[in-house]
């Protein structure tokens, strides 16, 4: 992403590091690849911005980071969607749906 | 759960946090290498793979920093670097560095020693096993005259007998006694108890045992010794419990010795002093024997686990009431008793002092931390570029919060160190000045309660005066700074802000100015009160004759007979007299109830002190007579009895009637029954004997030949220095009996001077307290009008070089300053009014809102401030416009 847009999409990278989680644990890249693929490219999350993110959630306790061995011998920290973190994406995801019809009317209405 | 989630985290990010920095670089480590890998997969090659891994991180160390920088408790760990920051900024400035922390200092010092005596005599618990079990008990005689009266043997028998609520009920009254034996002879202030006086209070001994149930068996007395006489008159010899030493001629084994520390911290009106010297049992069977109305006991009960005041209150009021039935000798009147808390009820004298006394400092303290923010806002307001340069550079608000109370929190501990410091000193010195009156402030020392309460004070002083110079640098315009050529004190609200420190400054000040004014004079109006007898050029000492070798009435008279001619023999000597209790003395009272007509009901009657006195006595202390004659040597026990009453008894008793010839009923005997008839053969002005300030209760004086007291004190004046004639004094009894001791030999003075001590000990703090604020007061204006001329020299050179006369423009100069002063005083004067009232009960003579006071004090505030004034005037005055204008 561009350094310019990252500012503006922060929340919206909250909420989209979120719903990855919701989905199974995984570990940091895999979260960013996991969004790419479901975005078909559109949002190509870098690791310089995706790093500091799932440290500050799991700060705030959406997420919970955890070591688990992983197949190559290293351990690897995986990441987890906590039941209070579920929550908060269910709120996060009513606050982005009544910010896209608030705009979308913006945008529709008469000028 | 969240709650939970987040504190693992914080555990693992703050208390482990040097594990968590390891798992972060191994977690980066694995990023980069996989990142490294997909781009090598890629087809980059492996040193190529690894440059643009790291760059698509931003670099692993910025990456770690942004973590670690959102981190919880991240602002804290910066806190030891801006420690450091601010020690080097502080020693930068070292004469700004010392002013603040020496205030501070001040301020502390004074807080920390007198809280020091609160905590100790206030807060802290008395030193006895589970005191706050402890009641006293006392007889409720306020008819008489005698709202807190003692009890009798009788009383106490019922109290134990009926007192269910009670685990023991104790008692002791304080008298004298003579060390006989070994050694000179000594008289001794000694402590008769009840045998389980010390299990009630919970005092144990440190040598050897206190009294105990083998006490109450027939046989030898026991004594328990204080420790200084162990010392002083033993050498500190241990074996000396166990061994039999001679009291009054009695052989007494001494079973124990008290602790160093030991003080018995009873109320002080209950004539029982902390330092005893000395305690012998008195069984229980004695007690009872003793008559129902002779009141001497001070009782002191132990109530039982879980049983509160308001219960045995309760429980005692009911005994009160059933005796008071039960006995018809206490008449209609009936008997009551109060019960009181002994902790509450033992600084009850000393709490208001006290408390007087830390206000005082309470508010010295404020002005000191108003005095240290104003000079920091001051600071603040010249580093103003310095701070908005920084701002300009990326250092965020809350980094310059910050620092700001990192200097603060270190300005605060500088001073706290040294406050406490010479607050110990201050303590020391003020125990060393305490008067008598208020000996218990011995107690006060410096524990780790009184080092809390420093810090914390500190710590609330620090964050307030931190903050103080904050609130102008955050509202910091940046470009106005830029462009402002003006470099000293800037800023209009920095101004205001230091005018509001300054005028909340010169409002406390005149505050304990007004304080220190009504302290001082009371003090006064004590020192004019007129006692009804002089003090002057007055010699006094103590005799007690032992009956074992004077065992007749008239061995005594004669022996008497032959000591006042031997006294008045000596060159110097102009009069001699004895008397039973010395003014102001703190012996127990002794009085009792008197009838002035025939017929009158004894139980409702008046109580009036008795005194003996020897016929010299009356012109030994130049007692003033309204009529009738003072005693003679024929008043003696083969002739009538007769007594010699005050003014206000003889008003009392014959309204508008000649006194003299009336007669009286009194009880010398102290039976509780007027029964001894005597007449009255002449009239005394009353004589404040009791206190400087007592209530005025009737006196009886009865002639030494017709009731003998023993001890009595004798009043020797003097034409001359009555210290001189001490000497001469002691040789002239010893010759007369070697074995005699006298003791407390002092002049009348110093017992009236002791009774004035604690009013004119708290006056003398008061006035330092003062004095303290007015030169802090008096600095502050000082800055604030000398920043003022210095600024704004330029304005003033202008204003001369257009015709502006030399006085105008010191007008001008001075009038921000005189704003704030007057503004000030006024504010003072009305927070005067509001806490004047709480010092009514330290108050005599004087109202809490005397008007003089309150002028005086605004009036001595004026001149502070125009003296400090003076000098900035001076330079306002002779700028020369030349030089104003070109700098």
């Amino acid at each position: 992403m561009s350094p310019r847009s990252t500012e503006m999409l922060r929340g919206t990278l909250d909420l989209l590091v979120l719903r990855t989680l919701a989905g199974q644990p995984l570990h940091g890249i895999a979260v960013a690849d996991r969004i790419k693929l479901l975005t078909a490219g559109t949002f190509a999350v870098g690791p310089g911005s995706l790093f500091p993110a799932l440290h500050r959630l799991e700060q705030s306790g959406w997420i919970r980071g955890a070591w688990r061995a992983s197949d190559r011998g290293r351990r690897v920290r995986e990441y987890t969607l906590t039941a209070a973190g579920r929550r908060r994406l269910a709120a996060e995801r009513r606050q982005w749906s009544r910010i896209v019809e608030a705009v979308g009317q913006v945008l529709d209405a008469e000028s | 759960m969240r709650v939970l989630d987040r504190f693992r985290h914080f555990w693992r990010v703050v208390v482990l946090r040097r594990r968590a920095d390891r798992e972060l670089d191994e977690e980066l480590g694995q990023w980069a290498d996989e990142l490294t890998h997909r781009h090598h997969e890629r087809g980059a090659a492996p040193v190529e793979a690894r440059r643009r891994a790291l760059a698509e991180l931003g670099g692993l160390d910025t990456l770690k920093q942004t973590v670690q920088d959102e981190r919880v408790g991240a602002s804290w760990r910066g806190l030891p670097s801006d420690v450091r920051y601010a020690w080097r900024v502080l020693r930068r400035t070292p004469m700004f560095t010392a002013a603040a922390v020496l205030t501070l200092a001040i301020g502390l010092a004074a807080t920390t020693a007198i809280f020091s005596a609160v905590n100790a005599l206030l807060i802290e618990p008395l030193p006895f096993r589970d005191a706050s079990r402890l009641v006293f008990i006392w007889s409720d005689m306020t008819d008489a005259g005698y709202p807190r009266a003692p009890l009798s043997g009788p009383e106490v028998k019922d109290l134990r007998e009926r007192g269910t609520l009670f685990d023991g009920v104790g008692a002791i009254w304080a008298t004298t006694t003579t060390l006989t034996g070994e050694n000179d002879p000594e008289q001794l202030r000694i402590g008769l108890v009840t045998t389980n006086f010390f299990n009630v209070l919970g005092a144990d001994a440190a040598i050897g045992r206190t009294f105990g149930d083998q006490d109450e068996a027939p046989g030898p007395s026991s004594i328990l010794l204080s420790w200084p006489v162990f010392e002083r008159r033993y050498g500190g010899d241990r074996s000396i419990v166990g061994r039999t030493i001679q009291v009054n001629g009695q052989p007494q084994m001494v079973i124990g010795v008290m602790p160093r520390e030991f003080r018995l911290m009873l109320p002080a009106d209950s004539s029982v002093p902390d330092g005893l010297q000395a305690w012998t049992p008195v069984r229980s069977a004695a007690l009872a024997r003793a008559p129902r109305g002779q009141q001497y006991l001070r009782v002191v009960a132990r109530m039982k686990p879980r049983v509160t005041v308001d219960e045995a209150r309760a429980q005692v009021t009911s005994i009160a009431a059933a005796i008071s039935r039960e006995f018809a000798e206490y008449g209609a009147a009936g008997r009551q008793l109060t019960t009181v808390a002994l902790q509450a009820d033992s600084v009850r004298e000393i709490r208001p002092s006290l408390l007087v006394l830390f206000a005082g400092v309470g508010v010295l303290a404020l002005i000191a931390c108003v005095n240290v923010a104003n000079l920091l806002v001051a600071r603040a307001a010249e580093r103003r570029r310095e701070a908005a340069l920084r701002a300009a550079l990326g250092a965020s608000a809350s980094r310059l919060v910050r620092e700001a109370l990192a200097e603060g929190a270190l300005i605060a501990a500088l001073g706290a160190v040294c406050g406490v410091v010479v607050g110990r000193g201050l303590l020391a010195a003020l125990l060393a000045l305490r008067p008598a009156g208020l000996d218990r402030l011995a107690v006060a020392h410096v524990d780790w309660r009184v080092l809390l309460f420093a810090c914390a004070v500190a710590a609330v002083g620090g964050v307030i005066f931190s903050l103080a110079p904050l609130r102008d640098l955050l509202r910091a315009n940046l470009t106005a700074l830029f462009e402002n050529s003006d470099r000293r004190v800037g800023g209009q609200s920095a101004i205001r802000l230091r005018g509001g420190l300054i005028l909340s400054q010169i409002a406390l000040g005149v505050i304990l100015v007004i304080g220190a004014g009504l302290l001082v004079r009371t003090f006064l109006a004590m020192q004019r009160v007129d006692p009804g007898f002089d003090t002057d050029h007055r010699l006094t000492f103590r005799l007690s004759v032992p009956f074992a070798r004077y065992r007749t009435p008239t061995a005594i008279n004669d022996f008497a007979q032959r000591l006042n001619t031997s006294l008045a023999a000596i060159p110097g000597v102009t009069g001699v007299g004895g008397i039973s209790h010395l003014p102001y003395d703190d012996l127990p009272n002794w009085g009792g109830p008197y009838l002035t007509s025939p017929g009158q009901d004894e139980s409702r009657a008046a109580d009036a002190d008795y005194r003996t006195a020897t016929p010299g006595l009356f012109s030994a202390i130049d007692a003033r007579f309204v009529e009738g004659r003072a005693f003679t040597d024929a008043d003696d026990l083969t002739a009538a009895p007769v007594v010699i009453v005050d003014d206000i008894l003889a008003s009392r008793g014959w309204p508008g009637q000649s006194a003299v010839g009336r007669t009286i009923k009194i009880d010398p005997a102290s039976s509780g029954h007027a029964t001894t008839a005597a007449t009255v053969v002449g009239v005394v002005h009353h004589m404040r004997l009791r206190s400087v300030v007592e209530d005025l209760t009737e006196q009886v004086f009865i002639p030494e030949r017709q009731v003998l007291r023993n001890p009595l004190a004798y009043v020797v004046r003097t034409s001359g220095d009555p210290v001189a004639l001490a000497d001469q004094v002691r040789q002239t009894v010893h010759a007369l009996d070697p074995l005699l001791p006298i003791y407390d030999v002092r002049t009348l003075d110093s017992y009236a001077a002791d009774a004035r001590g604690r009013s004119r000990f708290t006056a003398t703090l008061a006035l330092g307290m003062a004095a303290i604020a007015l030169l802090l007061a008096a600095i502050g204006i000082y800055g604030i009008v000398a920043y003022g001329v210095a600024r704004r020299r330029g304005e003033f050179g202008l204003r001369m070089a257009l015709g502006a006369r030399p006085a105008q423009v010191v007008r001008l100069a001075l009038r921000d300053g005189a704003v704030i002063a007057s503004t000030g005083v006024i504010v003072g004067v009305a927070g005067g009014l509001l806490v004047a009232r709480l010092l009514r009960s330290q108050l005599y003579g004087v109202s809490p809102f005397d008007p003089l006071t309150f002028v005086t004090a605004s009036l001595t505030l004026g001149l502070a401030v125009i003296a400090a004034c003076y000098v900035p005037a001076r330079r306002a005055a002779r700028v020369n416009p030349g030089d104003a204008l070109r700098s």
